[in-house]
């Protein structure tokens, strides 16, 4: 197993009351599988990729990368091999900065050479043309962004990547380019993808395996199968299931 | 019965590199029903929206043939009697709770300012109404709502105070723009239903603003499909499937699945020719 989360416990201490994030989750991820997580804002899906990448506090339990056990903090050697993308294209990109030099930076920390040809070739994997290497953020679109944000977390070459609601912030055309990129990028380069959504169906096209948190505990884990013919067991995930907008369609 | 009927409706925004017009030539009616529009950013539904409360700022400019919310000519009606309409018969939920609420406003104070201000009610009587108000939203604890301060709230939450707010004076017209596109699936049905029930028990009319194609045909009557500042098709919401025009078919299509295929998601055609 390339990912694997045992009892993991997030608790943020928030004036002085602890807040449990997220609550004795565990989970799996095989090399090249696409996994999702699914569930309502506060869920604490969000917080398991956060605190993979160690952007949130662990109170308990363990991530392993590969077998080995994640150091703290994340080091060179982590961002190498796992990489994150943000929900927010507008925010996670500094607007201060042109796209060459967002672009470039990860390739200078980790003193890799032959920058030029990199930041070329990075934007022409996610479909951007070589002009935009000297934009600023502000103009370009959302989706645009959300390119650009690909593109910045690929520059490592990393073998799994953290997605935290890549399209949600998108138009509905633009988060069908947005899915066929990473599926495109996912069978190229056989990356590992965790998926954090709210959309079932983004889910369902994306993930082979499913696990549906409500608040801050593991409801219930699914089979891409499974979640396609409605085989859901428990009340929640089911209630998810019909809540989701694309069920009109079918019926 | 038509509460609301425009016609051929443009909004013109004067640049430097000459005039753009946002919404051109846009017309339709509503009765005390649930309208929907829909469209990309950008396709001019939002403007549309802002047209009918004229809530445009200059540069904007606001042309229409006819503009008639119940009887009353909203293209000639001065200042002094928009701001009798807005807010008290027909009134807007904005998109994004976390701008639209005053940051540095309690929620009560939010909520029956415009009670206190315009109709000189009691500060008791006043609270009285906006718990009232929360309420018919389902928030389950008024009181603390009323005394927390917009970034102590979720966003379902934001969201629900905003309709609580716009529903306080009864207003006739509803003009919701993407009330629940920041809200998880669970809690968007309960708006919806709570917009729903409004609809039904107080004879609202609503014009239902976003970019959800499926969730628009769910819960609205009559869909309007813009492109480019255009309604490129009208129809009944239980005819969406069969949608004639490519526009909305291609917008219909690019949407993942449950228990589709996975295969690559077509793209969105677009052809100038459909913004003529």
């Amino acid at each position: 197993m390339l990912i694997e989360i045992e009892n993991l416990s997030v608790t943020y201490h928030v004036g002085g009351r602890d807040v449990r994030a997220v609550e004795d989750v565990s989970l799996t991820v095989a090399a090249r599988e696409s996994y999702g997580l699914v569930g309502e804002s506060g869920s604490g899906k969000s917080t398991i990729l956060r605190a993979i990448c160690g952007l949130a506090p662990i109170s308990a339990g363990s991530i392993r990368i590969d077998g080995a056990p994640v150091q703290t903090p994340r080091g060179k050697a982590f961002a190498k091999r796992v990489q994150m993308v943000f929900q927010d294209p507008y925010g996670s990109l500094h607007p201060r900065h042109t796209i060459d030099r967002t672009l470039a930076e990860p390739l200078a920390i980790h003193g890799i050479g032959n920058t030029d040809a990199r930041v070329v070739q990075a934007l022409d994997d996610v479909g951007l043309p070589p002009s935009f290497r000297f934009r600023y953020p502000h103009q370009l679109s959302g989706g645009q962004r959300q390119r650009v944000a690909i593109a910045r977390a690929l520059m490592l070459e990393p073998e799994i990547l953290l997605l935290d609601e890549p399209t949600s912030a998108l138009d509905a055309s633009v988060q069908a380019e947005t899915l066929n990129l990473l599926n495109r990028l996912r069978a190229e380069r056989g990356l590992t993808f965790m998926m954090v959504s709210h959309d079932l169906a983004v889910i369902d096209h994306m993930c082979d395996r499913v696990l549906v948190m409500q608040h801050g505990r593991a409801v219930e884990e699914l089979l891409h199968e499974d979640l396609a013919r409605a085989g859901m067991k428990t009340d929640y995930a089911r209630t998810l299931f019909e809540a989701s907008a694309d069920r009109m369609l079918n019926g | 019965m038509t509460l609301l009927s425009v016609k051929n409706l443009r909004v013109t925004f004067d640049t430097e590199s000459g005039p753009v017009q946002a919404v051109r030539g846009v017309s339709f009616s509503l009765g005390r029903e649930r309208l929907g529009i829909v469209g990309e950013s950008g396709s001019g539904k939002t403007m549309t929206g802002r047209s009918v409360l004229r809530l445009i700022r200059p540069p904007g400019r606001i042309d229409a043939e006819e503009m008639v919310f119940d009887g009353i000519d909203l293209t000639r009606a001065s200042e002094r009697q928009m701001r009798a309409l807005r807010g008290q018969r027909m009134a807007m939920v904005m998109q994004d709770p976390k701008y639209s609420l005053n940051p540095v406003m309690k929620v009560g104070a939010q909520l029956t300012e415009g009670l206190r201000l315009r109709h000189r009610v009691g500060r008791t009587e006043a609270r009285a109404k906006a718990i009232a108000a929360l309420e018919a939203v389902q928030i389950r604890d008024p009181d603390r709502v009323l005394e927390s301060y917009p970034h102590e709230l979720s966003g379902g939450m934001g969201q629900r105070v905003m309709i609580a707010m716009m529903l306080i004076p009864n207003p006739d017209l509803l003009i919701a723009d993407e009330p629940t596109s920041a809200l998880d699936v669970t809690v968007q049905a309960e708006v919806l239903s709570i917009l729903d029930a409004l609809v039904r028990d107080r004879g609202m009319g609503l014009i239902f603003i976003s970019h959800d194609l499926r969730l628009v045909a769910r819960f609205c009557d009559r869909v309007l499909v813009m492109y480019k500042g255009r309604v490129v098709e009208e129809l009944e919401a239980r005819n969406l499937m069969q949608a004639q025009h490519p526009y909305t078919q291609g917008l219909l299509n690019c949407l993942p699945r449950i228990g589709g295929d996975r295969s690559p998601l077509p793209g969105l055609d677009r052809h100038a020719a459909w913004a003529e």
